[in-house]
């Protein structure tokens, strides 16, 4: 500091105090930033503990899905949030980068899946109502696995079974996926058990694969005999017992749905594992029936027409449905005059039941042809008949004829051919074409000429009769007043007949006193003979009895030792 | 190089800041204070560059958990959502009023900012006894004296929002840390701008001849 200029100093300034010195050069402010420092780490540091792992999750698209504000929700507790929404580098999937909650990281691991959830109507009910307001979330279902991983790729879709969830599922296989959808349920005895998870045509396209999944308890229920069948729809039968409505609930005739059940009769397997492959059978008839067993295809050869047979027609042994008729086609025969017609039909030998499992050997490879063999040499003949006059469906009868001639039934060709008889309805035709020629030979014409021949006379006849009344009429009026004079006379004498029976009467009066009068002389000589008759029938019983019981007497006369007090009193 | 104007120092007189009384210079070191007044006597603000400069490190150090915490937390029947101070602006220039994101934008990340650098650059030139551009400099503590009342806009909205907003379960706001972290930034800012002198703006040379007029 410059010295003091004292000329330029005003005199007699006061002079300043001194104050404690304070020694420090180092302010005491810096004290600030070191706490704000502090703070900051603190913060710092707690956010680097608490953030969990960064993950990105690959999505098709990202609807719904914001940055900052979509939460990551395991069983509907947020564990994590999302912090951007970007495109891939294709621009063809979205990239979401979601970040977790510490204390749930290991729930980022390889085989853990991810879903948006988003409000969903469908058959199978309505789900995620709650996003309808609160936006969509990201939806996890946490993965067993111990790597760890931070891409994912999400599903489309809600998985239908979440990790963990008891139960079991089960493949079936199935010709068409009828009106099935993901989520269709499964009934058990009209209860939903279980839902459907997906479908899959197989790889040659020829059957499906669809995946259900049953619940838990009821998944024990499932055994190794339980048989599976479409429940969409209504099943309308109309057989001896009436019209048959058979559906499942209204909800599945609407969406479709899957029954099963175990037959009554099934050997007692155990419950089926999961992932266990079961036909799935178009309808609850069919899938209860036994098991058919493979179906042997054969033909037949009628000389008839065949309209009326279609495909699906059934084949039927005595009742029994035995087969079913897959092609109806015609065959070039020997001319062009004759076309025989060619069915082909696949039948089921197993459906036999006991004559099967007796007849068939069980284990040989043609034992179903063999069959077939040993029934076409016993008789057994294909018959064309008429299943409903109403329609003109027919079908075929398999049936023993009485005198079959020997036919040769190759047992070993690709197709065997049954043997054919002509049906009932082929008999007929012939007998009413005999009919029919023997009516067209009656001469009608001259039927009916004689016929107006007889009603003219008739016509005649009737005429002269109408004369002959009238004549007739005539002649009454003529003799009415000679009548009436015969009339009177008649009247007289019937008055002098009425006299006569009215003293006649009197007479019959006396006579009848005579006879009823207890005093009467008739009455009395009557009824003392019937006391004597009486009499006499007491005295000869009392002898009867006695001579039943001593028939010696007749012989001996009677003995002397007096009779018995009873015999005395009789 | 030109003759300077005398100042207090040449003259051996210093003046106390609060009433005004000039006394002689006190000789040697020590604290002294003002007879009149009793307050603390001194030339310059003790420590000015020291404290500015300290109270601008934690205006910075504070000014990042300030925008990067959320200020404020809105809770509705649909959820929490958390706000921070850029999203805000972000949401209100998106959704179209761009003037309001103008404002909140000047109030709360430029004028700060601002002042920072400012004070910043003031304590940096102050420290090397600069003699470039006083008069801008000068000018410059001016704006940053005046602007700087008006930096607690988002403290005010987030505490007016807190106080009436108040729907049970239907909508409710909460303040978050960062709007702490906020309210440090400005203060220290404050505190900043008020430690500095600005008479540092032009250094005391005693060297330099004193013109006499």
């Amino acid at each position: 500091m410059a010295e003091p200029d004292s000329s330029q100093t005003p005199p007699a300034l006061p002079e300043p105090v001194l104050a404690r010195q304070n020694r420090l050069h180092l302010s005491l402010v810096w004290i600030v930033p070191i706490v704000a420092l502090v703070v900051g780490a603190v913060l710092v540091v707690r956010a680097l503990l608490q953030a969990g792992p960064e993950i990105t999750i690959e999505f098709r698209s990202g609807e719904g899905i914001e940055a900052g504000r979509t939460e990551v929700r395991f069983k509907e507790v947020v564990v994590g949030r999302v912090k951007s929404v970007t495109l891939g580098p294709n621009r063809d999937r979205v990239l979401v980068t979601a970040t977790l909650e510490r204390n749930v990281r290991s729930i980022a691991v390889n085989d853990t899946r991810f879903w948006v959830v988003r409000p969903r109507i469908g058959t199978a009910g309505v789900s995620g109502l709650g996003t309808l307001l609160s936006g969509a979330y990201i939806g996890v279902d946490a993965g067993a696995s111990d790597e760890s991983r931070t891409e994912f790729v999400g599903l489309d879709q809600a998985p239908l079974v979440l990790r963990g969830e008891p139960g079991r599922s089960f493949v079936l296989q199935a010709d068409d996926i009828g009106s099935l959808d993901v989520g269709s349920p499964v009934y058990h005895r009209r209860v939903r058990v279980g839902r459907v998870l997906g479908y899959r045509l197989s790889a040659d396209g020829r059957s499906l694969d669809i995946q259900v999944f049953i619940e838990s308890p009821y998944e024990n229920l499932v055994t190794l005999d339980t048989r599976f069948w479409h429940a969409s729809g209504i099943d309308l039968s109309f057989g001896a017992g009436g019209l048959t409505l058979s559906t499942q609930s209204l909800a599945s005739v609407i969406a479709g749905g899957i029954a099963f059940a175990t037959p009554h009769d099934s050997a007692p397997g155990g419950p089926a594992v999961s992932g266990h492959r079961f036909r799935l059978h178009g309808e609850q008839r069919q899938a209860m029936a036994p098991d058919d067993g493979e179906p042997l295809r054969v033909r037949m050869v009628f000389k008839q027409s065949l309209r009326g047979l279609v495909d699906g027609a059934p084949i039927d042994l005595l009742g029994v449905e035995f087969g079913v008729v897959r092609s109806v086609a015609l065959r070039p025969g020997a001319s062009l005059q004759s076309l025989p017609v060619e069915v082909q039909a696949d039948v089921y030998p197993r459906r036999l039941g006991a004559v099967h499992a007796r007849f068939a050997a069980q284990d040989a490879a043609g034992a179903d042809r063999q069959l077939l063999k040993q029934l076409v040499d016993n008789g057994l003949r294909a018959q064309v008949r008429t299943g409903s006059l109403l329609t003109g469906q027919l079908y075929i009868a398999l049936e023993f004829v009485n005198k079959p001639g020997k036919v040769a039934f190759d047992a070993d060709a690709p197709v065997p051919t049954l043997p054919s008889v002509p049906g009932a309805f082929a008999d007929l035709q012939p007998q009413v074409a005999d009919i029919v020629a023997r009516l067209s030979r009656v001469r009608f014409d001259e039927i009916g000429d004689d016929l107006q021949q007889a009603l003219k006379a008739l016509n005649q006849a009737t005429v002269s009769l109408q004369n002959t009344l009238a004549s007739a009429d005539t002649s009454i009026k003529q003799l009415t007043p000679d009548a009436q004079a015969a009339l009177a006379d008649m009247r007289q004498a019937l008055t002098s007949a009425n006299q006569t029976l009215n003293s006649a009467q009197a007479t019959l009066r006396s006579a009848e006193a005579n006879i009823t009068d207890a005093q009467a002389p008739l009455q009395r000589n009557v009824a003392q003979t019937l006391a004597e008759l009486q009499r006499a029938a007491q005295a000869l019983r009392v002898l009867a009895d006695y001579l039943q019981r001593h028939p010696e007497t007749i012989l001996r006369g009677k003995p002397d030792e007096p009779l018995p007090a009873g015999a005395d009193k009789r | 190089m030109n003759p300077r104007y005398p100042v207090a120092a040449d003259l051996g007189v210093i003046a106390c800041e609060t009433c005004g009384l000039v006394l002689t210079a006190p000789h040697g070191a020590g604290r002294w204070r003002c007879p009149r007044c009793s307050h603390p006597l001194h030339a310059r603000k003790p420590q000015s560059v020291q404290r500015t400069v300290a109270w601008l490190v934690a205006a910075v150090v504070l000014y990042l958990p300030a925008n990067l915490l959320p200020v404020m937390a809105t809770k509705s029947v649909l959820g929490r959502e958390s706000h921070t101070i850029v999203g805000g602006i972000i949401e209100l220039w998106v959704t179209g009023s761009r003037e309001l994101a103008l404002i909140v934008f000047i109030a709360s990340i430029a004028v700060p900012l601002l002042k920072i650098a400012a004070l910043t650059l003031l304590a940096i030139t102050a420290q090397r006894r600069s003699s470039w551009r006083q008069r801008e400099r000068a000018g410059l503590y001016r704006l940053v004296e005046t602007v700087g009342h008006w930096s607690m806009l988002d403290v005010f909205v987030v505490v007016l929002l807190v106080g009436m907003v108040h729907f049970g379960v239907l909508a409710s706001v909460e303040p978050e840390s960062g709007l702490l972290a906020f309210g440090a930034v400005v203060v220290a800012t404050m505190l900043a701008s008020a430690s500095f002198d600005p008479r540092l703006i032009w250094p005391h040379d005693p060297d330099k001849p004193v013109a006499h007029g």
